[in-house]
């Protein structure tokens, strides 16, 4: 059911429950490419081209972040290994579904 | 009631973000027909779509589900020491708690029992 693991940097390992690690990966994994859908979907509104599109990529991003700790609150580690992984992972995977939606609703508001 | 309220939040959200949409293509429209040049969107749609994207994130960040506490000793500490011992292959009905019980009427045989199932 659950298994330990050690961490290496730390006098005392922190043992983790697996269960609970994945179903916060799964719920991570599903905001962020709704996030990425619905910030690709305003950019394609927005009628935003070139590197602004990418910077309000940036800007989603970081916004979901801020989301993820404001729903946390100051006992992130609790729920969370590390909050820079949380900002990071699967960054340019998301931004493929980011274009997807950036240039079909930019095709469909600006365009036609 | 708050899930409710969280969806409530994205099913507007989307609506206010399609609202925009066509605000937007109808603003494209117009500066077509008065063939003006495009520079930039009136800024209530930018704000309608920014803000209806922020309320639809918030939205689904509450609507995908619950994080779970992720120390092993987190889930396993709310077992009460009762929950523990709880094994229910233990469990005994042939006790002498039936003499004390006054309108229990003793089954005759076996075969009774078995026919009651």
């Amino acid at each position: 059911m659950s298994v330990t693991k050690g961490k290496d940097n730390k006098p005392e390992p922190i043992a983790y429950s697996e269960a609970a690690l994945r179903n916060n990966a799964v719920v991570v994994e599903y905001c962020r490419t709704s996030m990425a859908a619905l910030s690709g979907s305003t950019a394609g509104v927005l009628g935003l081209t070139g590197l602004y599109g990418f910077a309000f990529y940036v800007f989603a991003v970081v916004s979901l972040w801020v989301m993820f700790m404001l729903k946390t609150g100051p006992n992130w580690h609790k729920y969370y290994i590390s909050r820079q992984s949380l900002l990071t992972n699967g960054f340019f995977g998301a931004l493929f579904t980011y274009v997807l939606f950036w240039t079909f609703i930019y095709g469909m508001v600006h365009v036609y | 009631m708050a899930s409710s309220l969280n969806k409530i939040i994205v099913i507007v959200g989307f609506i206010s973000l399609f609202h925009s949409a066509f605000s937007a293509a109808q603003h494209r429209s117009y500066l077509r027909i008065t063939s003006q040049e495009f520079t930039t969107l009136p800024l209530d749609i930018v704000i309608q779509a920014v803000v209806s994207l922020f309320a639809v994130m918030w939205g689904v960040l509450n609507v995908a589900g619950n994080l779970r506490e992720i120390p092993a000793a987190a889930e396993l500490n709310t077992i009460r020491w009762e929950t523990q011992r709880n094994l229910p292959s233990f469990y005994m009905f042939n006790h002498r708690g039936r003499a004390l019980a006054y309108d229990y009427v003793p089954s005759s045989s076996k075969a009774e029992l078995e026919n009651l199932e």
